[in-house]
C-alpha cells in the first residue's frame, strides 16, 4: 500500500513537472508564434514576469508558514529552509520592485544604456534608489541559496546519524 | 557629478550569478544525496524536486545576466536583445514551476503521513504479530513440559493437603449449602461415630443444643464465620461428644454460599478430665472435712458409751431403764461405725498394709454374699485372671470396697440379674470391673454418687457412704476409680442398662500371686 501511495505522488508529481517542461519548451521554440489565437502585447510579458515574482513570493510564505506550524522545526535544517524561504521571498519582492522602477525609469534616467558604463543620471529620486538597491538583488539570492545549501546539509548529516529531522 | 556608475551592480551580478550557480549545485548534491538515503522519505523527495526547479532556475538566471554581462563587454547588445526575452520566459517559467511544486507540498505531506502513520500500525501490527507468533510456538513447543510440571505441582499440593487432612487429629468437614457433609476425615468420623462413607449426613443436626446450633447457622449465614463455638453433638451412636469448633462459609463467584467448611477440637476427654479434676477437688475437701468431724465426734460418742455400759452394771437386768440404756448403747455403737466409715473414707483409719491377692479378696467378699444374692435372684460370674500380680494394701479396707460395690449391685437389681466381676491386669496396673445388669445410674446424680451421704435408697436404708468409703480406700491405695452408666455395647434398651465400676490398682513390682503371700 505505501509503495502504491508512493507511485501515485510520483506520477502526479511527474504530471505537474512535464506541463511546466512544456509549456517552457513551447516559450522557448516559439516565443513569438501564435500558439494561442488571440495575440497579446508586449507588456504581457512583464506581467507574466512580475506575477510569477508574487507567486513564487506566495508560495515560499506558505512553505515558511508551513514548516513554522509542523513538527519539523524540531531540526535546525528546517531553521535554515525557512531562512531560505525569508531571503528568497525578499528576493522576490527586491526583483519585482526593479522591474516595477525599471518602469518608472526614463531614456535620459539611464546613461549609456546597454554597456560597461551604463551610469544613473543623478539626482537621486526614491524610484532611482530604489532601483539602484535592488539592481543588487544576488546581496538576498546568494545568502538565500547559502542557507538551502545548509539546511540540505544538516539534514543530510542527521539521516547519516538515523536521528529523525 | 551628474551620474553614478552601475559597474558596481553589474559585477555584483556577474559574481552573484555565478556563486548562485554553484550554490545550487550544491543543494541539488545535497538533496540527492538525502533521497538516496531515505528514498520512502517524502520530504526529501520534495526537497530534490525542489532543488532540481532552483538549480534550473539559478543556471537559467546566471546564465542569462552571465550572458549579457558578456555580450554587452564584447558590445553585442544586440543579440542579447534578441535573447532576452528567451531568458526572461525561461526565468518565469521555472519560477512558477517551483512554486507549483511548493503549492503542493502541504498535499504530498499530508499523504505522506497518512501513509507513513498507516505503515508504522502495520509495522507495529507485524511486531506484535511476529512476537506472539514467537511465544505461542516456544508455548506450543513447551506446553506438554508445562502440563507437566503443572500437573505435578498440582499433585504435590493435592498431596499436602490431602495427608493435612486426612492425618489431622482434629475433625476436618466439608458441607454443602444445605449443611449436608461432602467429606470429612478419620477423626471425624472417629469422633462422630460414623459409618460408611456414602451416608449422608447433616451437620446442624448433629448438634445436641438447639441454641448452639441456631448460633453456628446464624454466624455463617451473616458473618461468614464462626470462631471457637463450643458445641455438644451426638454421634450417630447415641454418645455425645463436645468440640470446639471454627467454620468458615464457602461462596461462589457471585457471592452466594456454595457450602461450608470446618475444624472441630475433640474436648471430651479434656472436659471429663476436667470434671473429674474439679470432684476430685470436691472429694478431698470433703474428707477433709468429714476427718474433723469425726475426730470431734469420736471422742463424746466414746464417753456415752462408757458411761452408759458403767451404768447398765448397777441397773438390773430385764428392768425397763436397762433397756433404755441397751437402746442408748446400740445407737451410740452405729454412730461409732458412722464415724469409723468417715474416717475410712477421709482416710485417717489406721491401714495394716500387706502383700494381697485380689483374686481371693473379692472370693471372700462372694463367699459371703453369695448365698444373699442367690436368695434376690442375683447370679455371679467371675471371669478372673489366672496370673494376677500382687497388690500391696489393707485387705480389711479392700474387703469393704467390693462389699459396698456388690451390695451397691444388689440394690440396683431388685427383681435379679447378673453380676461380673472380671480381674485383669495391663501395663503396671491391675484392673477390676464390677458390672451389673441393673437399671444404671441415672444422668442427673451422675456428678454425686461419690458425695457423702448422698444415698437414692429410702431413709433409714442406707447412710450415703459406702461409695464414698469406696472412693478413699480406693484413693489410698494408689488407684482410681470410675463407672460408666449405661454400660458401652450393652445394647440394652430401657431401665436396664446396667453399671460398670472400673477399679485400677497399682501392682507391686513383678510379684505374681502365690498361696504364700496371700493374705
Amino acid at each position: 500500500m505505501m509503495r502504491q501511495k508512493k507511485h501515485i505522488h510520483t506520477s502526479y508529481n511527474c504530471q505537474v513537472l512535464g506541463c511546466g517542461v512544456l509549456v517552457g519548451c513551447l516559450l522557448v521554440l516559439a516565443p513569438e508564434s501564435g500558439w494561442a489565437l488571440q495575440t497579446h502585447g508586449a507588456p504581457e510579458g512583464i506581467y507574466v514576469h512580475q506575477l510569477a515574482h508574487v507567486l513564487f513570493m506566495a508560495a515560499l510564505g506558505y512553505l515558511y508558514w508551513h514548516t513554522r506550524k509542523t513538527q519539523h522545526r524540531q531540526s535546525s535544517g528546517w531553521r535554515y529552509l525557512q531562512v531560505f524561504c525569508v531571503l528568497l521571498s525578499l528576493w522576490n519582492g527586491a526583483a519585482f520592485l526593479g522591474h516595477e522602477m525599471l518602469g518608472h525609469l526614463s531614456a535620459m534616467d539611464l546613461i549609456n544604456r546597454g554597456t560597461w558604463q551604463e551610469e544613473l543620471a543623478l539626482p537621486f529620486t526614491p524610484t532611482k534608489l530604489v532601483y539602484y538597491v535592488t539592481r543588487l538583488d544576488h546581496l538576498l539570492f546568494v545568502p538565500a541559496l547559502a542557507a538551502l545549501v545548509i539546511s540540505l546539509r544538516t539534514f543530510c548529516r542527521e539521516a547519516e546519524r538515523g536521528g529523525s529531522v | 557629478m551628474n551620474s553614478i556608475s552601475l559597474l558596481p551592480t553589474v559585477l555584483v551580478d556577474f559574481l552573484g550569478s555565478a556563486l548562485a550557480i554553484v550554490l545550487a549545485f550544491m543543494a541539488l548534491g545535497y538533496s540527492r544525496k538525502l533521497v538516496r538515503l531515505e528514498p520512502d522519505n517524502f520530504i526529501w523527495g520534495f526537497l530534490w524536486y525542489l532543488c532540481i526547479a532552483m538549480t534550473v532556475f539559478s543556471l537559467s538566471r546566471g546564465v542569462g545576466h552571465i550572458v549579457r554581462i558578456v555580450l554587452v563587454y564584447f558590445d553585442q547588445g544586440r543579440i542579447w536583445q534578441q535573447l532576452s526575452p528567451l531568458s526572461g520566459g525561461i526565468n518565469t517559467t521555472l519560477m512558477i514551476s517551483v512554486s507549483a511544486v511548493i503549492i503542493y507540498y502541504h498535499k504530498g505531506l499530508e499523504a505522506y503521513k497518512a501513509v507513513r502513520t498507516k505503515a508504522e500500525k502495520l509495522a507495529d501490527a507485524n511486531r506484535r504479530l511476529e512476537a506472539s507468533s514467537s511465544e505461542l510456538v516456544a508455548l506450543n513447543t513447551n506446553l506438554e513440559g508445562i502440563v507437566e510440571d503443572r500437573t505435578r505441582d498440582l499433585s504435590k499440593s493435592e498431596k499436602k493437603f490431602r495427608n493435612f487432612f486426612e492425618n489431622s487429629h482434629d475433625l476436618i468437614y466439608f458441607s454443602d449449602s444445605d449443611g449436608t457433609i461432602t467429606d470429612i476425615n478419620k477423626s471425624g468420623r472417629a469422633a462422630l461415630r460414623l459409618g460408611t462413607e456414602g451416608e449422608k449426613i447433616n451437620f446442624p443436626e448433629l448438634f445436641v443444643d438447639a441454641t448452639s446450633r441456631e448460633k453456628y447457622l446464624s454466624e455463617l449465614q451473616h458473618r461468614g464465620f464462626v470462631s471457637d463455638l463450643e458445641m455438644e453433638c451426638r454421634g450417630m451412636d447415641g454418645s455425645s461428644r463436645y468440640i470446639l469448633l471454627t467454620a468458615n462459609a464457602v461462596y461462589d463467584g457471585k457471592g452466594n454460599i456454595v457450602g461450608y467448611e470446618g475444624i472441630g477440637k475433640d474436648m471430651t476427654r479434656l472436659r471429663t478430665m476436667t470434671e473429674q479434676l474439679i470432684n476430685h477437688e470436691k472429694m478431698a475437701s470433703v474428707g477433709e472435712m468429714a476427718a474433723g468431724v469425726a475426730h470431734e465426734i469420736n471422742t463424746p460418742l466414746g464417753v456415752i458409751l462408757g458411761y452408759t455400759q458403767l451404768m447398765m452394771d448397777d441397773v438390773e437386768e430385764g428392768s425397763e431403764f436397762h433397756d433404755s440404756l441397751l437402746v442408748i448403747e446400740r445407737q451410740s455403737k452405729a454412730c461409732r461405725r458412722i464415724v469409723s466409715d468417715l474416717l475410712k473414707f477421709s482416710r485417717q483409719a489406721e491401714s495394716a498394709k500387706s502383700h494381697i491377692n485380689m483374686n481371693e479378696v473379692i472370693e471372700e467378699v462372694l463367699a459371703v454374699l453369695e448365698h444373699s444374692l442367690g436368695l434376690h435372684g442375683v447370679t455371679v460370674e467371675r471371669q478372673f485372671a489366672c496370673e494376677l500380680p500382687l497388690v500391696y494394701g489393707d485387705a480389711e479396707k479392700l474387703r469393704q470396697v467390693f462389699l459396698n460395690l456388690v451390695n451397691n449391685s444388689q440394690y440396683a437389681m431388685p427383681d435379679g440379674g447378673k453380676i461380673t466381676i472380671r480381674t485383669d491386669c495391663r501395663a503396671a496396673a491391675l484392673e477390676i470391673d464390677v458390672i451389673d445388669t441393673g437399671s444404671g445410674v441415672p444422668d442427673e446424680v451422675k456428678n454425686r454418687i461419690f458425695d457423702p451421704f448422698f444415698t437414692t435408697k429410702e431413709v433409714g436404708k442406707g447412710t450415703g457412704l459406702g461409695l464414698s468409703v469406696t472412693y478413699g480406700i480406693i484413693q489410698e491405695h494408689g488407684g482410681t476409680i470410675e463407672f460408666e452408666s449405661p454400660v458401652a455395647g450393652s445394647g440394652g434398651a430401657g431401665e436396664n442398662q446396667g453399671t460398670v465400676f472400673h477399679i485400677t490398682l497399682p501392682v507391686v513390682g513383678g510379684a505374681q500371686a502365690s498361696p504364700a503371700e496371700s493374705a
